[in-house]
């Protein structure tokens, strides 16, 4: 055995020193004091208030906090029936035939867009006067019906992360070792049966992954509606981030809105929690 | 090795002690001011300013605009906490400036005002929009009076004048109507408010006034009654569809709406779409719902541009508002825009902007403070929320108004 070992064993907090310092003050502590600010009365520049649960009980009394629960819910079914199964879908389809990979590239290209850009390109097509209702010949308020709003904008989350699913699970396909699908093949499997009971379990680590990702993601759903109807018209295409952000820095209700972040991150984590378990217990 | 370890204790002492400094330091001798503004569109026009007090009066000025108020907000807000702090920046009246104020927050420019008054600068009238505690703060960036712009090519298509009362301007809307021309402009984001303030004021000026102290609710009759008369205009079919993303610039231009009613400061939009007044399109003070009222009420906004207390250079910042007050920087900042000036000394080559400018001052209007800056910042969250619902939902106005409500409840119940 080397004689560094025992000094690098003895000094190897010093190591991980720096990185845990950074994450500490950068992460956790903003964390901490948000979970403080949750518990007082805080407009941004009078000293904080302490005021015990009382954030947390208006939580259950506030009409738009229940709408934007609900906008929320929608957002995480949505994704994992939209980009995440159409994603399977585009991937499995593409999979084996020749040229598939040139198939994937026009889903793969709105990725490249950020959210907030994404709704900058969709707000024209999908506003009143937009391309939308002229192509379709219809007079539908995309942006403004509740829900046809958090439908639409949906639409154009699934525009752009359809790709991205897609390339995971071309990945998580091509991972699977050949000889089980042959095997599966000479046994007479093909089609849906063979994907049913061979292709799909072996891919089951990284849809964990790719669903694990898409809950997360779509639970903290912002900036797309921000710039497409800024949680309006009234609230009533709010989710729970722009909840947050409307009751902290538009109505500078710094205390309500990180009570709203801190139920954001319970939820989050419990959800998230709950799923990896399920998915360990499961493999 | 001991000598090393001191050594490099030193060295680190140092840095720190270059990093923090003790906040006693000598104010810095600045050549070229930081203007903070919620004003982004407007950067070409600061940037002119700043090169002429740079010849004027040797300071320079470099503007940061923000094009979303509630980002912008948060960093002022924020910076009154750390060491980045802006040299001048740009805020609201009402009780958004009451809000810093009373943090100590902002410089006193009483001075200034009183200056200002004495050489005509500034008009007495506007003093109390910027008077906190007896004293002043900050000096006018702009002011701006509400009124309606409309498209003068189809107005004389149509035959139609300048309305003299609220009944003219309800048939004009319906004559439009019947030739297939949107009488009105309206929006569901941030200017929902803009219909509420102007039927409110020309109904019952002093409702609208207690409405904004807390003094009335929000379901009172009155108040209801000018949401049903809103209701009857948007059933009637004189408004554009609220979720038309068209810029209203452009509405007015191509005239998708043959009337937007906004304050003075949109001549800059129609300016920089190469629209001359008095020939594509003019301007007209809208006449009071209520016939009764002895003045014509006409909104009325002011934003301030301010200091702070502690200001890098408060002798430079002092220096600034006070040449920004003044005639050579309000002739520009005016004729630069193609608006009116806080200045009454500056001349507005828009003629009836000039009219209006002028009769303002004289007494024949009743000034209303506009929505934006009368309500309290909880209160204008909800209603900017309730009036978008309402513009897409018009049957919703009594639910609106009682979520309105709640947040004044709640807000009243600590300010009173």
């Amino acid at each position: 055995m080397s004689r560094a070992a025992p000094i690098l064993g003895r000094f190897r907090y010093g190591y991980v020193a720096p990185a845990a310092l950074l994450v500490a003050v950068l992460l956790y502590a903003p964390f901490v004091w948000t979970a403080y600010l949750s518990l007082t009365r805080y407009d941004g520049l009078e000293p904080p208030v302490w005021v015990g649960l009382a954030n947390f009980a208006k939580l259950f009394d506030d009409a738009a906090l229940i709408t934007s629960t609900r906008n929320t819910l929608i957002w995480v079914i949505g994704t994992m029936v939209l980009p995440v199964g159409l994603g399977l879908l585009v991937a499995v389809l593409s999979y084996d035939i020749r040229g598939g990979a040139w198939y994937r590239v026009p889903f793969m290209l709105p990725y490249a867009l950020s959210g907030a850009g994404l709704a900058m390109v969709w707000s024209p097509i999908l506003s009143h006067d937009g391309i939308a209702n002229l192509l379709l010949g219809v007079d539908t308020a995309f942006l403004q019906e509740e829900p046809v709003n958090t439908f639409a904008m949906l639409a154009v989350w699934t525009w752009q992360q359809l790709g991205v699913n897609t390339l995971l699970f071309v990945v998580g396909l091509q991972s699977i070792p050949k000889e089980p699908i042959e095997a599966a093949r000479l046994d007479g499997a093909s089609g849906w049966r063979l994907f049913r009971h061979v292709i799909w379990p072996l891919m089951r680590p990284l849809t964990a992954v790719v669903v694990g990702l898409a809950l997360v993601s779509s639970l903290k759903t912002f900036d797309i509606v921000w710039v497409l109807t800024q949680g309006g018209p009234g609230r009533n295409s709010e989710t729970l981030a722009v909840t947050m952000y409307k009751e902290t820095f538009v109505a500078s209700d710094y205390g309500y809105g990180s009570a709203v972040a801190v139920m954001l991150t319970v939820v989050t984590g419990l959800a998230s929690y709950l799923y990896l378990r399920r998915q360990v217990t499961a493999t | 090795m001991y000598r090393s370890r001191v050594a490099t204790l030193g060295v680190a002492a140092l840095v720190l002690a270059a990093c923090g400094g003790n906040g006693a330091e000598a104010p810095q001798k600045k050549t070229e001011l930081t203007l903070y503004n919620d004003k982004g569109a407007w950067t070409k026009y600061f940037d002119e300013m700043g090169a002429l007090s740079k010849q004027s009066i040797g300071l320079g000025m470099k503007p940061t605009g923000y094009t979303d108020s509630a980002q912008y907000q948060a960093f002022i807000k924020a910076s009154f906490r750390t060491d980045v702090k802006p040299d001048l920046f740009t805020w609201q009246t009402g009780g958004m400036l009451e809000e810093i104020v009373k943090q100590k927050q902002v410089a006193e420019t009483t001075a200034i005002w009183q200056e200002a008054i004495k050489a005509g600068d500034l008009s007495q009238d506007l003093a109390p929009y910027y008077t906190i505690g007896g004293k002043q703060y900050c000096v006018p960036m702009n002011v701006a009076y509400w009124g309606m712009f409309y498209n003068k090519k189809i107005f004389d298509q149509y035959d139609l004048k300048p309305p003299q009362t609220w009944d003219d301007l309800v048939k004009t809307a319906e004559t439009l109507k019947q030739n297939g021309v949107k009488a009105f402009y309206h929006t569901s984001v941030l200017f929902s408010f803009v219909w509420f303030e102007q039927l409110m004021a020309g109904t019952d000026p002093d409702l609208y006034d207690r409405l904004s102290t807390g003094k009335a609710k929000y379901t009172d009759p009155g108040v209801v009654q000018v949401m049903e008369r809103w209701k009857q205009l948007i059933d009637a079919g004189y408004f554009i569809n609220p979720g038309d993303k068209t810029d209203p610039g452009d509405v007015l231009k191509t005239g998708k709406a043959a009337m937007v009613s906004f304050g003075t400061w949109f001549n800059t939009s129609m300016t920089t779409r190469s629209m001359k007044a008095g020939t594509h399109y003019d301007f007209f003070v809208i006449p009071n719902v209520n016939a009764a009222l002895p003045k014509t009420s006409m909104i009325f906004e002011s934003g301030p541009l301010c200091s702070l207390t502690k200001a890098a250079d408060p002798d430079a910042s002092m220096k600034y508002l006070k040449w920004w007050t003044g005639s050579e920087a309000q002739d520009k900042w005016a004729k630069s825009r193609g608006d009116v000036s806080a200045n009454p000394k500056v001349t507005i080559d828009d003629k009836v902007l000039g009219t209006v400018t002028k009769d303002a001052g004289s007494g024949k209007y009743r000034l209303v403070n506009r929505y934006f800056e009368a309500t309290p910042p909880p209160i204008l969250t909800a209603a900017l929320d309730g009036f978008s619902k309402f513009v897409t939902e018009p049957g919703s106005y009594k639910e609106v108004l009682e979520t309105i409500q709640k947040a004044a409840d709640e807000y009243w119940s600590t300010h009173q």
